[in-house]
Formats: structure tokens, C-alpha cells, sequence
């Protein structure tokens, strides 16, 4: 597991070199880090989180740090949405309209793995506080686009969302990449205050060929409410962590998610609730369309501590096998320390139905006409989450879905 | 119309039509009756192309093309329809989706343009109101929820929208009460003409009560036993089928 002499050596240089333009205050708590990104390595397959998304290759690669500034169009920026634009690492003022960005980020406690790769070498981002009782006016839009630089590059950024008690937002954050050869780390460390609310969308949209790790660490306090959805369209090879702890009573989660992938490409969910107080929610509700020549690993874990009596939780995974080729990994997992809990969890791995495949056809419907009308009803629990119309547009329309028709016979 | 020669299939290597020959031209009404088993679903499935239905020997015409050349979704555009003994329950696909994919799927195969919004809806709902199928229930999900008599209703209804010309009712009947089972003869009178063929299969007497027939079959151990007019079905009602199985 820990790393070899020469291992992780292109890491090392670069490390230096980073290092050796910072300030010794600012050099300090980096190079902890960075030690301790040596001592563990990147995980491999005997690490229970990491069975089915092998990091070993990454110890090879040489990432220089990316520098790319150039302008990119057309950038699929949402109406009626402020926006913060990120190239690789680097904000574009140009289309970016919003002033939650951050050129430094607080680093967390020394930690292992891919967290402290990210703390050695993060630069800022997002960084939303709300003040108490305030509420963002317009949905915030933050697009990571990843793309080819001179050189197979890397980069590594750390955000922060802090809603004050009472306070609103809405945010997406919106990954998309053009296949090139990069390794790219984010962090989110989301704070909810007092019965304050959070909507978060996480979209991904990566090419086969790009590397993206997302973490997102939220933290609620009482009667607060984290409402998230995931969207994971493209390809990649792609870890999103997705941590939420219900620290105090009547703290309220929803998670859905849905992950469709492009061929040969590697989609792994880890997404864990805990329950550290007594009288919260949550829901988890997955599902996943798997095709051809590609992996969809997905890890839902809820820890009910002692003393979260009431506890209220379910999670559901569904997954819908379309090739032979196809592989997933989908396991519910549940640890229980209070005995006056309601907790329900199911996963499920099934294939098309025929026989509601056949009835389509049998009324003149053409088999790829049929099969995307199942994939869409499929896919519908997840997509009735989305509540901002111009994303679910884009989502459906890159689903390559048929579009659902509401009639209203009373008009 | 139809020309079914010879007609032999198998389900699973079982041999259920054993040599079947039926003939129907426009305008007319055919039952056909026969006990459990005697092959008169397989008959209805081979006809609109069901997989799993193979077919070993013989030949099914529909106006003098090679219907088992066809996809079921071309045999459907070309005209037929088959009304399902179980229709299947489709959540997240609505009723009004399905009907304008399979009107426009149509109107594509014979080089139409797609149905105005507004003409589409106009004819859903008259055709809704001569099943009694109250609009609201069809922005729901393909039979989700729908009791057994709404389900063979809503199959009717989809005949009516989509206007077929051969039209294969598999006993749409069964488990329906006296007040369904008008709605659905009344359905299915709506669209006899002279252009239209219909076949009934059923198990019992009582819907050729509400749709006349022309022509009555007897379907028994993969053939057809015995034809006649109306006054067959009476025949069979009174005797039962082990008169003519035995024969």
C-alpha cells in the first residue's frame, strides 16, 4: 500500500519545484500534507473504498502543473444563472459573473491518500459564505472545464460552500472535459448552518481518456437541509465521494442520483450519510443505465450512531444492465448503533423489460424508439429532481432521450 | 386481407398450430373460439410478431405481403392491431406518449408528416369519451394502476386512436363485467366497415352477443376443427367443445 522508493518520484519533483515558491509559512502545512500523500501512495484495489477503482497507474504518471488560460467557446453557460468559470484550474473573468471565488483555501488536518495529494497542491475556487437569513438570488453555476494543456497536466482545487443559519442557495457544480490526458481533484467542504438549505448538482460530462476525483464533505446542523442531485453523463475515469454527516437533530438529506455512462468509461459513486443525531432524514436513491464496455461501481453506506434514535432513512440503488460488456458494482451497505431506528435499503440489477419492449412495438413503435422510452422512464425518478428546467433540458437532450409529452385537456 | 396456408409454430419447442388455414377479407368479423391450449393466443402472437413464437412451416399473407417477414412494429404501421389478454403496465411512459409515438410512427411509414398538437389531442379525447376513460388517467403511466376492465378499455381505446385494419382482439373479454363489456363492443362496432377486418378470439359466447360475427371458427389441437356462421357459437355454448375435440 505505501508507496516504493522511486514510486510517486515525478510527484516529488513537482512538489519541489511548487514548494519552492511559496513562503516558508505557506510551505509548512504543504509539505505535511505532501508527506503524508508519500507515506500512503494512491489507493489500490486492497483498500475496501477502492476494490474496484485501482489508483495504482496514477503512481507512474508524470502531470506537470497546468497553466492553461486560454479563452474556450461556446461554454454551456445556463440562463438566469450567475456563473464562475474554471479552465483546468484557472478562473476566466470574462464569463465569469459571480464574486464567490477564492484564490487561496484552507487546508484541512493531515490526511491520506488522494485528500492530501490534493491538500499538498490545491489551489482555491468557490468559495460561497452566506450570512445568516440570506439567500442567494439566482442559482450559481460553477463550471470546472478540463482541458488539453502542453502537457499531460494536473490540477487540484479546494472549495468552500458555508450557508449561515437560515440561509439559501443553489448551486451547480458543472464538470465537463475533453478526453485530454489530466488528473483532476476537487474538494468541497460544505457547511449548513441552523435550518439552513442547500441544493447542490453535481453534473459530470468528462471524456474517455480524462481523470476526475470529486470529494464533497458536507456538514449539518440542526434542521438543516441538503437536497443533492448527481448527474454522470460522460466518460473518464471518474471517483465522486459524497460524505454527509447529519451532526444535529432534525438535519434533513436527499440524495438522487443517476449515472448513465459513454463507452469505456469507469464511473465509481461512494456516497455515505451519517446519522450523529437523533430525529434526522435521509434518502438515497440511485439509479444507474450501464452500457456497453464500461464499469459503474456504487457504494451507498448509512451509519446510524448511537444515540441517532428516530432515525428515518431508506436508500435504493437500481441498475439497468444494457450490454453484456457492461459491469457493475452496486452495494447497499447499513451500520446501525441505536435500536429505535427505521431504516429501509435495496439494490437491484436487472435488464430491459422485453415484454414492455414488445407491447411499444406491437402499437408501430420503432426498437430504438421503444428502448429509449423505457430508458426514460428508467431515468425519470432522478430526473424529477432536477427543479431548474434549462438543466434538465441539457441533461435529457444529452441523454439522448425522447421528450415526454404533458397534455393539458383542459386547456 | 389475410391468408394464413398451412401454418405451423412453436413455443419453446412445443408445437401449437399444426397446420392452420384461414382466409378473412375486408369488412368481415371472424371468432375464433376453442378450448385452453388449442393455440388461439399463439395465433394471435404469430400474427402481430411476438418473439418467442416460432414458425416452422406455412405462410401468413396480409394483402399479398409476407407478413412474417416483418417487424411487429412494421406489421403494426402496415395496419395491425393486437388487443392484449394482459396488457403490460409501463410506469414512466405516459398513455398520451405512447399514443403519438405510435400515430407519428404510422404517419412516418406511409411518408405523412407528423400529427398536429392540437389535432392529436382533439382525437384522443373523443375516442376517450366513447371508452369512458376519463382524459386525466392518460397523462398517467402506460395501465399503471389501472383496474383490469380499464386496462382492456385502454387497449380499445388505442384501436380507436390508431385506426388499424386488421384488428386481433385476444380475449379482450375475459374478466370484464356486463358494463365493460358493452364499452368494448361498442369500440369495436365504432370501426367495423367495409375497409376493416376484425378477429375475436375468445373463450366464451358472450361478447359475439354485442359484436356479431360473420364467420365462426373452432380452433382445437393447433387447427381450425370446424367453421360456420353465427349459430356455431350458439352450437358451442350449448354443447361445449368436447363434442367436436373428440371428432
Amino acid at each position: 500500500m505505501s508507496a516504493q522508493p522511486n514510486e510517486l518520484a515525478t510527484y516529488s519533483a513537482q512538489f519541489e519545484r511548487y514548494a519552492n515558491a511559496l513562503t516558508a509559512a505557506e510551505r509548512a502545512p504543504r509539505s505535511v500534507q505532501f508527506s503524508r500523500f508519500l507515506a500512503s501512495g494512491f489507493p489500490d484495489k486492497h483498500q475496501e473504498d477502492w476494490r474496484y477503482s485501482d489508483l495504482s497507474r496514477l503512481a507512474e504518471q508524470n502531470y506537470e502543473p497546468d497553466v492553461t488560460t486560454a479563452e474556450v467557446s461556446p461554454i454551456a453557460l445556463l440562463p438566469d444563472a450567475d456563473a464562475l468559470v474554471y479552465i483546468n484550474s484557472h478562473l476566466q473573468d470574462a464569463p465569469s459573473t459571480s464574486r464567490w471565488h477564492s484564490d487561496t483555501c484552507e487546508l484541512p488536518p493531515p490526511t491520506t491518500g488522494v485528500d492530501a495529494l490534493n491538500a499538498a497542491f490545491a489551489s482555491g475556487g468557490l468559495r460561497l459564505r452566506l450570512d445568516r437569513g440570506t439567500r442567494l438570488d439566482k442559482p450559481l453555476q460553477v463550471l470546472f472545464v478540463s482541458r488539453a494543456d502542453l502537457q499531460a497536466s494536473m490540477s487540484h482545487q479546494r472549495h468552500l460552500i458555508e450557508l449561515g443559519d437560515q440561509a439559501e442557495a443553489t448551486v451547480l457544480l458543472d464538470f465537463s472535459g475533453d478526453g485530454s490526458e489530466r488528473l483532476a481533484t476537487h474538494f468541497f467542504d460544505v457547511r449548513l448552518g441552523r435550518g439552513a438549505r442547500l441544493r447542490l448538482y453535481r453534473i459530470q460530462n468528462e471524456k474517455a481518456g480524462g481523470t476526475l476525483m470529486t470529494r464533497i464533505d458536507a456538514k449539518l446542523s440542526r434542521d438543516a437541509k441538503f437536497e443533492a442531485v448527481t448527474i454522470d453523463l460522460g466518460g473518464g475515469f471518474i471517483r465522486h465521494d459524497l460524505d454527509i454527516a447529519l451532526a444535529e437533530s432534525g438535519a434533513e438529506t436527499t440524495v438522487a442520483g443517476l449515472y448513465a455512462q459513454a463507452k469505456h468509461s469507469h464511473i465509481d459513486n461512494h456516497v455515505r450519510v451519517v446519522h450523529a443525531a437523533a430525529h434526522c432524514t435521509s434518502r438515497m436513491n440511485y439509479r444507474g443505465l450501464v452500457d456497453e464496455k464500461t464499469k459503474a461501481v456504487f457504494n451507498g453506506k448509512v451509519v446510524v450512531q448511537p444515540g441517532a434514535q428516530k432515525t428515518d432513512s431508506e436508500q435504493r440503488i437500481a441498475n439497468l444492465l444494457l450490454s453484456r460488456k457492461a459491469e457493475v458494482n452496486a452495494k447497499p451497505d447499513l451500520e446501525i448503533y441505536a435500536d429505535d431506528v427505521k431504516c429501509a435499503h435495496g439494490a437491484t440489477v436487472g435488464q430491459l423489460d422485453e415484454v414492455a419492449l414488445a407491447y411499444l412495438r406491437s402499437r408501430g413503435i420503432a426498437k430504438d424508439t421503444a428502448r429509449a422510452m423505457l430508458l426514460r422512464a428508467f431515468a425519470l425518478e432522478i430526473l424529477d429532481r432536477i427543479e431548474w428546467p434549462a438543466l434538465r433540458a441539457r441533461i435529457e437532450s444529452a441523454l439522448h432521450l425522447p421528450s415526454e409529452l404533458t397534455v393539458d385537456f383542459e386547456a | 386481407m389475410l391468408e394464413i396456408n398451412n401454418l405451423h409454430a412453436r413455443v419453446e419447442e412445443k408445437e401449437i398450430l399444426k397446420g392452420l388455414n384461414l382466409s378473412i377479407k375486408p369488412g368481415e368479423v371472424h371468432a375464433i373460439m376453442g378450448p385452453n391450449g388449442s393455440g388461439k393466443s399463439t395465433l394471435s402472437n404469430v400474427i402481430a410478431g411476438r418473439e418467442g413464437y416460432e414458425v416452422t412451416e406455412g405462410s401468413v399473407l396480409f394483402d399479398g405481403k409476407n407478413l412474417l417477414d416483418l417487424e411487429p412494429e412494421i406489421r403494426a404501421c402496415e395496419g395491425i392491431f393486437l388487443g392484449f389478454q394482459y396488457p403490460v403496465e409501463i410506469p414512466g411512459v405516459s398513455n398520451m406518449t405512447l399514443l403519438k409515438a405510435a400515430i407519428n410512427a404510422r404517419r412516418k411509414h406511409q411518408g405523412e408528416t407528423e400529427i398536429a398538437p392540437n389535432d392529436f389531442l382533439a382525437w384522443v379525447r373523443d375516442r376517450a369519451k366513447l371508452v369512458k376513460i376519463d382524459p386525466k388517467m392518460l397523462s398517467r403511466g402506460v395501465n399503471e394502476g389501472f383496474s383490469g376492465g380499464e386496462k382492456k378499455r385502454n387497449e380499445i381505446l388505442q384501436m380507436l386512436v390508431l385506426q388499424p385494419r386488421l384488428m386481433i382482439l385476444d380475449e379482450t373479454d375475459s374478466g370484464l363485467d356486463i358494463d365493460a363489456l358493452k364499452i368494448v363492443a361498442d369500440g369495436i362496432n365504432a370501426l367495423r366497415g367495409p375497409t376493416r377486418a376484425t378477429v375475436l378470439v375468445t373463450h366464451y359466447q358472450r361478447l359475439l352477443d354485442y359484436v356479431q360475427p360473420d364467420y365462426v371458427h373452432v380452433l382445437a389441437r393447433g387447427r381450425i376443427v370446424k367453421s360456420g356462421g353465427p349459430e356455431l357459437a350458439k352450437e358451442l355454448e350449448e354443447k361445449g367443445y368436447g363434442w367436436l375435440e373428440a371428432a
